[in-house]
């Protein structure tokens, strides 16, 4: 275990985040189009940031940040890490900013079409889930944790937790569709919203199945206990500021431009869904770690763990 | 290299080359432009029999939406030159309604051929729209299919201008202060094109693109007026932007050297005011009350 290659890791997560939260707000500005060209902004590499090119072109230097640094991630992880797998999901990463940066483009040369711009805001989570997803691997308390025995009598908690993430993922894809239906000042459709909040119910559903399981069966275990609670309170504020989210944008086009406080609880909301999404996946992967579904994948688990021990750093 | 990078890779390189290819391209064109100078079809022919005018005035029904101040901090040119910006989307002086777009939508000329029949010059004056206080003059405009729309910038800004038409060519462009006039022609007739500036979000303002001339804009009195009307019966419709727009069709029959009177008031009685798609306003299990407009 390199800590280097963790912090690093962390930090380009982080960063990921803060890149979640500057494309939320390029869309609750309606700044999407500030500029028509790309990859310069107006022909400029450095443009007056007036108006919304402030937050499109601000959306653009932060994109080629974290850019530079999953690259510099991708590097730090082939001289650091011994496992291929590890090395693997490095140049995942790699590629998907890559392609993101890319779909931002096209999404900008198209002229913001529906499809185009869903795909960037979805494979903006994926992202997000794959720099957390490298953070967690190349993290001590990964590293060093045992598997327990094998789950009995119940619908093992990797399978619930899996189902949570795939609901949220889901719940993501129609966020990003119903946000990029209509521009602020129009009203969302009908459908999408009444689909987002059936999402909302299946999403409460499954991950509080999934984390209340946790709490109930290893309350003992803070590996796992950590990221339930989190996800559970994440949830619940999710909740709340999706609300919040509906009843502002409900009033946005009565408004003369994009308002305060609907450009700050939309932004919000986007960013608690992603942190609801990678507190599911912290702890989707955890129970993948500590919880094998049977005897077979209990001692391939194992092997994985004594290979780790074997060769530290 | 195994399978799952070489997917990727081809993936990266198709987008790439998708993104490139789209960036590289030109301009915007309308492919839909018809041969300039005329606006009918080859066999049309100009009218030239008598002909007599359209006029009437815009009311507007009820107590009108105060103008809501306009937010200008991201842009302090915008603030300096216009510290008072204001909506303008219901325009009212004395109960009178500017900025509505009156046409012809349909008729029957006397002779018994339609009015698209016939062929209709187009003015080789190109019509202006500007930019200035970071707001656009006029608020609402007609012009002809094929004519020239000439797009000034008069700030010491930088704007872009964005029609999002449903049947022409969508276009954006960015017009730096001092840049010469962006020319442009829309080839089909559409009523109305919104524009609007995706730099500064509350600019605003609306083409009515026709085949023929036969149109007016009510000015801040709420008059209008439209000349030289062929000899015939026909339907008139007013246009309101809004978040729906609402349209007020009426029958008018224009006699040689006759003024013809149409007269419209807005919003209609009884009309709703809300999005023809139906918006969870309407659904009362999950209806919000206090959220009125602001």
């Amino acid at each position: 275990m390199n800590r280097g290659l963790n912090r690093f890791a962390i930090f380009v997560a982080c960063a990921t985040f803060f890149l979640i939260i500057a494309g939320a707000l390029v869309t609750s500005n309606d700044a999407g189009l500030a500029t028509p060209d790309w990859p310069l902004s107006n022909g400029q590499v450095f443009p007056k940031m007036v108006g919304n090119l402030f937050w499109e072109h601000g959306h653009r230097m932060v994109a080629t940040t974290v850019g530079i640094l999953t690259i510099v991630l991708t590097i730090f992880i082939f001289l650091k890490e011994k496992r291929s797998w590890v090395q693997k999901l490095g140049v995942f990463a790699l590629l998907a900013v890559v392609a993101q940066g890319l779909l931002g483009g096209l999404t900008v040369k198209l002229m913001l079409p529906l499809a185009v711009s869903t795909a960037h805001a979805t494979l903006a989570q994926l992202f997000f889930c794959t720099t957390v997803s490298l953070a967690v691997f190349t993290s001590r308390s990964w590293i060093e944790a045992k598997p327990l025995t094998e789950e009995k009598g119940n619908v093992p908690l990797r399978y619930l937790c899996t189902g949570a993430l795939v609901t949220i993922f889901l719940q993501l894809i129609l966020g990003a569709t119903l946000r990029h239906s209509a521009t602020w000042d129009r009203h969302l459709p009908v459908e999408l919203i009444l689909a987002h909040i059936g999402g909302a119910v299946a999403v409460t559903l499954m991950l509080g199945a999934a984390s209340l399981s946790v709490l109930r069966r290893h309350p003992e275990m803070r590996f796992l206990t950590r990221p339930a609670i989190i996800a559970l309170t994440l949830l619940a504020i999710q909740l709340c500021l999706g609300i919040a989210a509906y009843m502002t944008r409900l009033a946005s086009p009565g408004d003369p431009q994009p308002l305060n406080p609907m450009i700050a609880i939309t932004v919000a909301h986007v960013a608690c869904g992603a942190l609801v999404f990678v507190s599911t996946i912290v702890l989707t992967l955890r129970t993948y770690r500590v919880l094998p579904a049977n005897e077979k994948s209990f001692l391939q688990d194992y092997r994985i763990g004594q290979d780790l021990h074997v060769n530290p750093e | 290299m195994n399978k799952q990078t070489k997917v990727w890779l081809v993936i990266s390189i198709a987008l790439s080359l998708l993104v490139l290819g789209s960036a590289c391209g030109g301009g915007s064109t309308n492919k839909e432009t018809n041969t300039p100078g005329t606006t009918a079809d080859a066999n049309a022919t100009p009218y030239s029999g008598p002909t007599g005018t359209i006029s009437g005035v815009i009311s507007y029904n009820g107590t009108p939406p105060a103008p809501k101040k306009i937010d200008t901090t991201a842009d302090p040119v915008c603030g300096q030159k216009n510290p008072n910006l204001t909506t303008d989307d219901t325009m009212v002086t004395n109960g009178k309604l500017a900025n509505t777009f009156v046409y012809i939508k349909e008729g029957t000329v006397e002779g018994g051929k339609k009015v698209g029949d016939y062929s209709w010059p187009v003015p080789p004056t190109p019509i202006k729209l500007d930019q200035n206080g970071c707001h656009y003059a006029p608020h609402v405009l007609g012009i002809m299919v094929n004519q020239k729309i000439s797009i000034t910038n008069s700030d010491a800004t930088q704007h872009n201008i964005h029609p999002t038409p449903k049947l022409n060519t969508e276009w954006n462009q960015t017009q730096a202060n001092g840049a010469p006039p962006i020319e442009k022609t829309f080839g089909r007739a559409e009523v109305l094109i919104p524009v609007k500036c995706n730099q500064h979000p509350w600019m605003k303002a609306y083409i009515g693109v026709m085949k023929h001339p036969l149109y007016a804009v009510s000015a801040a009195d709420g008059t209008f007026t439209i000349p030289n009307v062929p000899v015939g019966k026909y339907t008139v419709v007013a246009w309101r932007e809004g978040q729906t727009p609402e349209e007020q069709p009426m029958e008018v029959t224009v006699t040689a050297n006759g003024a013809a009177k149409a007269d419209f008031a807005f919003p209609k009685a009884g009309a709703a005011t809300s999005s023809t798609k139906p918006s969870l306003q309407m659904m009362p299990a999950i209806e919000f009350p206090m959220l009125g407009k602001h």
